[in-house]
């Protein structure tokens, strides 16, 4: 972990709550500072990269929308994904009193990866397969359970589920929670009861798809995607009518235009991306109706622009040789309206994607002021491993700097946007290709970042991983993995697997990392008390004073941690810390199912790197929640 | 199977094969005029061995001497002449970039070929088994890989045998100039059904190579008659579709050749049985009654789920 | 001088028929023909108790599990039938390890058997009517082979490309319990 530096400017702007928003480091600041950080992970790319740009300018963030900080209504705390907290009664005066106010077992042994929401008195959960809700009555002691729902779905939804049976939460629109089951349904509860309002299916395991995504509600709109890009499905977002979960439109990511609702608003920017019909012509013949291209990830929303913006998952198979061609429109970005779910624009991350890179990060909308004018960017800590700033009303890719250790691809090129591929390490049939950078879990997986006006920095947990790759052929079967390669993963550089970094995206660097043993595979959350908090596979949770990357506190829950924490204030006034323990997901499949680690190809290759955490930690499924002690 | 098909050395199809040719030509030419100078010389030694009785030693060793020189500088100067020959001959089957060239994945599996065309636009790709079509005058470039043990690929009328190697690709060049149909063949034992690897290739003109590549590309029609739609579902929801791909269908297997347009080849089995419905449907019923061996199990279909697949296979034209 | 060399002569006789007979299963190889492969599997009981005392177990074998091709075969449809999508090279993912010694529904020969064909409900789809029966027990020899269940010197080779863990040889022999659970 390097020192962190912190300097007069951005100490003296200080919060300013009212206003709500605050300058990032200037340039010249942020040499000082990368000088003073040696183990910054971004140095360690050996790949000369062009597109490794610092911007002009400040990151701002002038909404004053946010200003109820008390609930928690969706899983990325607002529209624009950051994940921030303006409340500041946990600070870091007194963060050391921190305490565990009380806890709830979901009853599940899963990977945890929702976040609660709190909406009035009422904390809404969601937990792993079988997707149960409970809502909790906050304005009791020891809030006790005020109802709880049991979806039943079907067992065997557990076979397509490539990375643990994970449910990543819930959304909240008028009086109604709705979520999604493994077995693709998408269901309304009446908020207060628990009663069903509505019930949609939307997808069929037999053709391999699930659904594992938090909804997004806009405009009345509810919008969902699927899983399944290593079970040969086809991917789509839909949109769903909010009163009565009506499908008002489906748009895939792969096959004519018609099916992915490329119209005539439909302008990307560069020019590769232009053209009739790309998602077949780009694909071998019927493979796009296999494609992959789910949505599983995380969706921001833009209400000047009306643009829902969301990453598309990998293609499939891995296998690159049974897919030649761009296979549009998967590991990229669109910006749909959510009326129609017309699209607007696309980016592409990883044309061709060689290595299970899912573009389904969360993209963190922000202003970027320059020169007097203001510049709506798209922040997004990709899988590839490049930081990308995007002009969100475009696509136009302004910077993409390397935020962890890459020998897969020597950068992107700022003219064509397109992702300039290592050759060495591109797979090929039959041969082992060692030391890809980053792994298939990416340099960041589905993690999500959280982004402090306060500092104008990025917290972005992430994961530090190469890989050895070797494809195979594989069949396309129904209901069975559509995978074909055989992978295993490695620590990266400096031998721990995960990070958790700070980065200042106009600057462009990282301002400082923690290293952590395992994979950050929690999310984050930023407060106004200059804290972060994210947990840790072994059981940690950490807080962290957000402008030195210093630990100031830490809580040893009783299972790994991978959900999103959260911070809300109770009906009491107080300011609360929530965060589910359950160890799980991708990683800790190993740990969830017992795998057996002389299999280095394990949980589809984290056999090798995660044995040691079946010492360390058990199953779990537990929220734990923290205030400060005597408030 | 056909009186037609050729596999000979002799007949060459190609621009490398006919360097080939004209290679084996030239020793077998120069290896002739040697042995018959060679049994002329020994008969010519037998003959004056009887004649010759008083001997001048010294003048008979000078004699030898050059003798001998001769014949030495005579083998170096042959020898040199072919080796010269091979060089010529191996760097004019060298694979070199033409224009226009035809893209071909060709990989090795026990005991069948699977063929992919490549395409600028990959909609445009095709894939196929056990047969090339090859256009007249246009060279085409394939890319050899193997999907288990080591195979070779040997189609003597157009070119050279060249290994196909598991996890390393190997590049072949070779320039049709004449048409017809040919024969291919594994040239490297590689398990019990190497002799039953064998593959047909058709060189034709240009717009017949076009119309066949057309006619891949699209998918097979949907079947019309009941009894074929019905051996369609069979062929989706049985144990067929785990190994072998139909366009536009759910079978989706790649362990098996692609099947997408299997009633427009010439044989099954790779080369094994003419492709007619009785073969189709004693193949099916049990291929290791013709192929030992090889890897498609007996079927356990009924007859008439049997009859009504093979219905639905001659749909796939 | 003559015993010494008959008592030799007819020890290597002898040792030669051994070795003949005890290395014949494992070398065997049988082509395909229609008809009935292996034992019927009927009546498989997923529990080993039963109602009104314990019955003999009667668990059927597997025609190959002695035999180094049925089971390098079944090695070669691990990954072409896409097992290895959900159980790795046997350590496991979306399902579980096959490599250890925990069972959820049995490690009888024709627990496994039923287990492929019928499926499982917590997500082991069912491959009832396209598998032939010849096909799942050369599965079933090869996912016994993994936790070397099966006779040592008729293991697969080793994938040894990735080389992801020790040779399928030298693999521990475990004691195999139903444990019911992941």
């Amino acid at each position: 972990m390097c020192l962190p530096l912190v300097d007069g400017a951005n100490g003296s702007r200080g919060p300013n709550m009212t206003l709500l928003w605050i300058a990032a480091a200037t340039l010249s600041a942020a040499v000082l500072s990368s000088a003073a950080c040696s183990d910054r992970p971004g140095a360690s790319s050996e790949a000369p990269s062009s597109s490794a740009r610092s911007l002009n300018g400040a990151l701002t963030w002038p909404e004053a929308d946010a200003a109820d900080d008390g609930p928690w209504v969706m899983a990325a705390k607002n529209y624009r994904s950051t994940r921030y907290s303006g409340l500041d009664e946990i600070n870091l005066q007194n963060v050391s009193r921190l305490r565990v106010a009380w806890t709830f077992s979901t009853g599940v042994v899963a990977g945890h990866e929702a976040a609660p929401l709190v909406i009035g008195s009422t904390m809404y959960l969601v937990s792993p397969f079988p997707n149960l809700v409970f809502a909790l009555d906050l304005s009791q002691p020891g809030a006790p359970m005020k109802w709880r729902y049991d979806p039943r779905p079907l067992s065997a939804a557990k076979g397509v589920a490539c990375c643990d049976a994970v449910n990543r939460g819930a959304a909240y629109w008028n009086n109604l929670i709705i979520f999604n089951t493994l077995d693709n349904r998408t269901i309304a509860l009446d908020a207060a009861t628990g009663v069903p309002r509505w019930e949609t299916p939307l997808g069929d395991i037999s053709l391999g798809e699930s659904m594992t995504m938090a909804p997004l509600v806009v405009k009345e709109k509810v919008l969902v995607g699927n899983s399944g890009g290593e079970f040969g499905v086809r991917g789509w977002l839909a949109g769903l009518d909010a009163a009565t979960g009506r499908l008002l439109w489906r748009a895939y990511s792969t096959g004519p235009d018609s099916d992915v609702l490329i119209g005539p608003s439909f302008r990307p920017f560069y020019p590769s991306d232009r053209g009739k019909d790309l998602g077949v012509s780009t694909w071998p013949a019927d493979a796009w109706k296999i494609g992959g291209g789910g949505a599983w990830g995380w969706l921001s929303y833009d209400p000047q622009l009306n643009l829902v913006y969301y990453g598309t998952a990998n293609p499939g198979p891995w296998n690159p040789d049974q897919r030649p061609g761009d296979n549009k429109w998967t590991s990229g970005v669109f910006a749909r309206n959510p009326d129609t779910g017309e699209a607007h624009w696309f980016y592409q991350w990883s044309p061709h994607d060689l290595f299970d890179h899912d573009g389904v990060n969360e993209n963190i909308l922000l202003e970027l002021n320059a020169s007097g004018t203001t510049r709506p960017v798209l922040v997004r800590p990709e899988r590839n491993g490049y930081m990308y700033v995007l002009d969100r009303r475009t696509g136009e890719v302004l910077s993409a700097t390397p935020f962890a250790h890459i020998t897969s691809s020597h950068g992107v090129d700022l003219t064509t946007g397109r992702l300039i591929v290592n050759p060495q390490k591109t797979p090929v049939r039959g041969r082992v290709v060692r030391d890809i950078c980053p792994s298939a879990p990416g340099a960041k997986d589905w993690q999500p970042a959280s982004f402090s006006p306060r500092t104008g920095w990025l917290y972005v947990p992430h994961n530090n991983l190469c890989m050895d790759f070797e494809s195979v052929d594989v069949s396309y079967i129904a209901g069975t993995p559509y995978v074909g390669a055989n992978v295993v993963y490695r620590p990266g550089p400096g031998g721990h697997q995960g990070n958790l970094t700070a980065w200042d995206p106009v600057a462009a660097r990282a301002v400082w990392s923690i290293n952590e043993r395992y994979p950050a595979w929690s999310g984050t959350v930023a407060t106004a008390g200059d804290l972060v908090f994210y947990g840790t596979m072994e059981g940690w949770f950490k807080a962290v004073n957000a402008r030195t990357g210093e630990i100031v506190w830490q809580f040893k829950t009783g299972s790994g941690i991978i959900g999103q924490p959260v911070s809300y204030r109770g009906p009491d006034g107080h300011q609360y810390i929530a965060v589910f323990s359950g160890v799980g997901g991708w990683p800790g499949a190993v740990v969830v199912n017992d795998l057996d680690t002389r299999d280095a190809t394990a949980a589809a290759g984290w056999g090798l790197t995660m044995a040691p955490l079946q010492r360390e930690t058990r199953r779990g499924g537990t929220l734990y929640v923290f205030t400060v002690e005597g408030s | 199977m056909d009186g037609r098909v050729v596999q000979s050395v002799l007949s060459p199809a190609a621009a490398e094969a006919a360097h080939i040719a004209w290679l084996y030509w030239l020793m077998f030419g120069v290896t002739s005029a040697v042995f018959v100078a060679v049994i002329g010389a020994v008969a010519l030694a037998l003959w004056r061995s009887h004649g010759a009785r008083d001997v001048d030693r010294a003048r008979s060793d000078q004699r030898m001497t050059v003798a001998v020189a001769v014949a030495s500088a005579a083998t170096v100067l042959i020898l040199a002449v072919l080796l010269g020959a091979s060089i010529v001959t191996g760097r004019a089957v060298q694979p070199a970039d033409a224009d226009n060239m035809v893209t071909i994945r060709l990989t090795g599996y026990q005991w069948w070929w699977d063929v992919e065309y490549d395409a600028v636009v990959p909609a445009d790709r095709i894939r196929t088994a056990n047969e090339l079509h090859l256009p007249e005058g246009r060279t085409a470039r394939l890319l050899l890989d193997s999907g288990d043990v080591i195979h070779s690929f040997w189609p003597p009328n157009l070119a050279g045998k060249i290994d196909l190697i598991p996890g390393r690709r190997n590049v072949l060049h070779l320039t049709p100039t004449r048409r017809g149909l040919f024969r291919a063949q594994c040239a490297e034992f590689c398990g019990v059904q190497h002799a039953h690897m064998a593959m047909d290739i058709t060189v034709e003109s240009v717009d017949e190579f076009a119309a066949w590549l057309t006619r891949q590309r699209s998918a097979p029609p949907a079947p019309t008659t009941s009894v074929a739609q019905q051996g369609r579902a069979i062929v989706e929801k049985g144990a067929c579709a785990l190994c072998h791909r139909v366009a536009g269908t759910a079978a989706g297997g790649r362990t098996g050749p692609d099947l997408s347009h299997v009633a427009s080849r010439r044989t099954i089995g790779a080369g094994t049985l003419p492709n007619d419905r009785a073969s189709l449907a004693a193949w099916i019923d049990n291929p290791h009654e013709f192929k030992p061996g090889n890897r498609m199990p007996p079927s356990t279909l009924a007859p008439d789920d049997r009859d009504a697949v093979v219905a639905y296979l001659e749909t796939l034209q | 001088m003559a015993r010494p060399i008959g008592l030799i002569t007819s020890l290597a006789c002898t040792g030669a028929v051994c070795l003949v007979t005890f290395s014949c299963e494992r070398e065997a190889r049988r082509f395909p023909a229609p008809g009935q492969v292996g034992p019927r599997v009927e009546a498989v009981r997923l529990t080993s108790l039963s109602a009104g005392g314990s019955r003999p177990t009667g668990r059927e074998r597997s025609p190959f599990q002695e035999n180094a091709y049925g089971i390098s075969e079944g090695k070669r449809l691990f990954s072409a039938f896409n097992c290895n999508g959900c159980h790795a090279n046997g350590g496991g993912g979306i399902g579980p390890a096959l490599m250890d010694a925990a069972w959820i529904y049995g490690h009888g020969p024709d627990q496994i058997f039923t287990s492929i064909v019928q499926g499982r409900p917590d997500g082991m789809p069912s491959f009832a009517e396209r598998l032939t029966d010849e096909q799942v027990w050369q599965l079933v020899a090869y996912i016994q082979s993994l936790s070397a269940q099966t006779t040592r010197d008729a293991a697969a080779g080793r994938t040894d490309d990735l080389a992801p863990m020790p040779p399928d040889l030298r693999l521990e022999r475990l004691s195999p319990r139903q444990t019911g659970h992941r």
